[in-house]
């Protein structure tokens, strides 16, 4: 197990098989850590707003340090339009956090380093803005694929141009996410395997190699949990405010 | 007098001082973000349209001709978006 660094990422089933018609639906283990972290978001919110002193204790700390992180962070790309998806903003930041930061304990697995875990949420993000750009502008929401002020023998190919950027939106969401969190992890699994092999002699080396990575690594999940929604609030700022 | 104008001066330095801060901590959360931003912008554009490319040469039976001219249509739009979100951090 310790020579094949990609191992950490194999999926299998917990408990028994769960058909549903041609599709597979067992628990697996990625489905229990996502279980998990969505249970200790749960945990930590709850007691953290339970009680509302004027003297913080540290779960209120963290609870009301995250509201005001999110709701600046909107404020700040998407404007006061963008206040009724608090909610839904709030919940994907802290999933993905929470996600990336249970990867980083020993012999678990990490959901986001799956790139179809990754690629339904911006798909789903990407679905979502896109239905909400044709609610508030109606068919006026393909303006967004018309710049103004292209002469009109080039307009044919910007129009393509201007699509294709916009299909790329969760392409470039979802990879980002999931090629940090693999390539984190699968890089932090060689760099142990070179502590194994070179022994008390030379791994000393690589220890401390797989020490600083460790801390990049924890940087790395906060940062892309914090891309992640960052980008999610651009998105929703360009379908709510029209303008190109 | 004197200590009406020292309270507009203290607050016009506390203005500038909390506008300072806030410039500085937004600087190095994002950029550290947008860095990884771009790189996967240029490569994401180029990916969708060769897929739509292949695509259509699919549907239309005009094997190679269709990729490549979307091949470089998606690195056109990858480099369009790059320069578009540099151009959003700098102001």
């Amino acid at each position: 197990m310790a020579t094949n660094p990609m191992t950490q990422f194999e999926v299998y089933r917990i408990g028994p098989e769960i058909k549903v018609g041609a599709f597979d639906i067992s628990f697996t283990n990625a489905s229990l850590f996502m279980v998990i972290s969505s249970i200790a978001i749960l945990i930590i919110f709850n007691l953290g707003s339970k009680k509302n002193s004027l003297l913080p204790n540290k779960l209120q700390l963290l609870a009301e340090l995250s509201y005001t992180f999110i709701s600046k962070m909107i404020g700040d790309t998407a404007g006061s339009q963008a206040r009724p998806y608090f909610a839904f903003i709030f919940s994907l930041f802290m999933f993905v956090l929470f996600c990336n930061m249970f990867g980083m304990i020993p012999y678990t697995f990490t959901v986001t380093s799956h790139i179809i875990v990754t690629f339904m949420l911006a798909s789903f993000i990407f679905i979502g803005v896109t239905i909400i750009g044709f609610i508030k502008h109606g068919f006026g929401y393909l303006k967004l694929f018309v710049p103004s002020g292209v002469p009109a023998v080039l307009l044919p190919l910007i129009v393509i141009i201007e699509i294709i950027s916009y299909l790329s939106r969760p392409i470039s969401l979802s990879v980002r996410l999931f090629a940090n969190m693999m390539a984190g992890h699968t890089m932090m699994k060689v760099f142990g395997g070179f502590v194994v092999s070179l022994g008390i002699v030379g791994g000393w080396l690589p220890l401390s190699f797989s020490v600083a990575l460790t801390g990049l690594e924890i940087l790395v999940a906060f940062l892309q949990a914090y891309v992640f929604a960052i980008l999610t609030c651009i998105y929703l700022n360009d379908a709510l405010n029209l303008h190109h | 007098m004197p200590k009406n104008q020292f309270k507009t001066r203290l607050q016009i330095a506390k203005d500038k001082l909390s506008k300072k801060n806030l410039d500085s901590k937004n600087q190095n959360s994002s950029s550290f973000g947008a860095a990884f931003k771009l790189s996967t912008e240029l490569v994401a554009a180029v990916a969708v349209g060769t897929i739509i490319g292949f695509i259509l040469d699919k549907t239309f039976g005009t094997k190679p001709w269709l990729i490549i001219i979307f091949f470089f249509v998606g690195v056109v739009s990858g480099i369009i978006n790059v320069i578009r979100s540099a151009k959003k951090m700098q102001r």
